[in-house]
């Protein structure tokens, strides 16, 4: 308890000096504002957005479309990845194109998705998931791969259907896996749902980014690229308190 | 239900698997007959087809030919087995592990809880019903194994060298345990071993088993007094037996030498 008090003083201290030295870089350095906005002036822009509602509406926008295309990512992932070692058939039929799809930079895509997807939240979406889907596939191959044969055996000895299988055995115990790939997967969607706004649409943190660099209002843009840090954090923290109540009996919990 | 009841009846049973180059035998034509209630060691070095043998009566494996009849009067799950390592699931405590069994086959969680309590004291488990496997030692992990092999109650337990992993004295206490709850569960147990110690003590008859093609050499039947205990330790005639099962080992038959 005590050394971590003393963790957070740390941290606490060390964004202090860097908040510091920011100010002491707009102030008494006089850097110009379109290059450097002070704190108090990205405050007030910050302030000025969530006080019209419009912070939220493109925080909300990004966000949801980080979790619907990590939620999806991730029921695509398991669940192709688990087709794919029940049926090695399917494996080796399948992983000539996967191959070439995951190493396609998606990145190099996205303009390919807004075409066909257009300009709306499905091409976000798409992105998103093409990002997650394959850190959590690749995890969850492993996952099911490395199941304990006995885990097998034990299942066949109690006569369990394939669905109480895969949801009593082999889906918790190909858990930790996944968790790896999504936790790889959630920083890639951020990238990818921020980067899918700034090519298009009029809404979200990406969206606000370019609009406010192509407006020169730097306070707004230096605004937006916290909020997007902010919400990196959040993402980083709201995992790793799901992976410490699921996967509590790996040990993890004084991670 | 009398002892002499038959339970497992077993008539040229043989097991072929199909390599790289030809088929290779794991067990040639066995053929015997379990009574109800009895303990059987299987004792021989790797390779003789003891394990084999233990999952063809378990129905994990199919045999090649021959009968195994169980009478079991159409129970549903009429073997619990025990492996060579736990086999627990790592995310369910040791209750819900005890309890698997019966939660996959539809049984109403208080009876469920009901039984697997009665059984995690049985195994001298109580106090760790919440506990996870791997906060467990060895051979507790074993005695859950053995606690949820017994949990929807089938009549045959298949023990597939459950106590090789734990060290020697745990062995010593767990095969008393073991004898402790076949006597108050009225089981018939089957038991594979690499020692020929504990397949002495324990049973009723010890099938012996040699390599290479794997084969039932013979079956001696164990005539020591019942509860055993450490004056059976002390007893000739186990010593008798265990060198017996030795020599027996030692001289395949049909090797000149």
């Amino acid at each position: 308890m005590k050394r971590r008090l003393s963790a957070a003083v740390d941290y606490a201290l060390a964004l202090l000096m860097l908040l510091a030295a920011w100010w002491y870089a707009t102030g008494p350095m006089a850097m110009p504002t379109y290059l450097l906005p002070s704190p108090l002036r990205t405050w007030n822009a910050l302030a000025g957005i969530a006080m019209t509602g419009e912070l939220w509406m493109h925080l909300g926008f990004t966000l949801q479309n980080i979790i619907v295309g990590l939620i999806l990512g991730c029921i695509a992932g398991t669940a192709i990845a688990y087709v794919m070692t029940r049926f090695p058939k399917l494996a080796t039929w399948l992983d000539g194109p996967l191959v070439i799809l995951q190493t396609a930079p998606k990145i190099a895509l996205a303009p390919l998705f807004v075409v066909w997807f257009g300009f709306g939240i499905m091409a976000k979406i798409v992105l998103v998931f093409s990002l997650v889907f394959f850190p959590v596939f690749i995890g969850a191959v492993a996952g099911f791969r490395t199941l304990d044969p006995k885990m097998k055996d034990l299942a066949k000895l109690l006569g369990l259907s394939a669905l109480q299988r895969f949801r009593r055995i082999e889906l918790p115990a190909a858990m930790p896996e996944v968790f790896v790939g999504l936790k790889i997967g959630a920083v890639q969607a951020l990238v990818g749902a921020v980067l899918a706004e700034w090519m298009a649409g009029k809404v979200g943190l990406g969206y606000l980014m370019t609009f406010a660099s192509a407006t020169y209002k730097t306070p707004l843009l230096f605004a937006a690229v916290l909020t997007t840090v902010a919400l990196g954090l959040l993402l980083h923290v709201a995992l790793t308190f799901l992976e410490r109540r699921l996967l509590s009996w790996k040990g993890v919990a004084n991670g | 239900m009398g002892q002499s009841e038959r339970m497992i009846d077993i008539t040229s049973v043989h097991k072929t698997f199909v390599a790289d180059h030809g088929t290779v035998t794991a067990l040639e034509p066995v053929s015997i007959t379990i009574r109800e209630g009895e303990f059987i060691s299987i004792v021989g070095p790797s390779g003789c087809g003891k394990s084999t043998l233990l999952r063809l009566i378990s129905g994990l494996d199919q045999a090649s030919g021959g009968t195994i009849t169980l009478d079991v009067a159409g129970a549903v799950r009429p073997v619990g087995f025990v492996f060579q390592e736990p086999v627990l699931l790592p995310w369910k405590t040791v209750l819900e592990n005890v309890r698997f069994p019966l939660d996959t086959s539809g049984v109403r969680r208080a009876q469920g809880d009901k039984t697997a309590l009665d059984l995690i004291k049985m195994v001298g488990l109580s106090g760790f019903e919440k506990a996870l496997p791997r906060q467990l030692s060895g051979g507790m992990r074993q005695r859950a194994a053995i606690a949820r092999a017994l949990s929807d109650d089938p009549p045959i337990l298949l023990m597939d060298e459950p106590f090789s992993a734990v060290d020697l004295l745990t062995r010593d206490n767990l095969n008393d345990e073991l004898l402790r709850i076949w006597q108050s569960t009225g089981k018939t147990i089957l038991l594979v071993t690499h020692s020929v110690e504990e397949a002495a003590y324990l049973a009723d008859r010890v099938m012996v088993m040699t390599a290479r093609p794997g084969r039932l050499k013979c079956v001696h039947d164990v005539d020591l007094a019942r509860p055993r205990g450490e004056d059976t330790k002390l007893d000739p005639a186990y010593h008798a037996l265990v060198a017996q099962l030795r020599r027996d080992l030692r001289t395949p038959a049909g090797e000149a030498h």
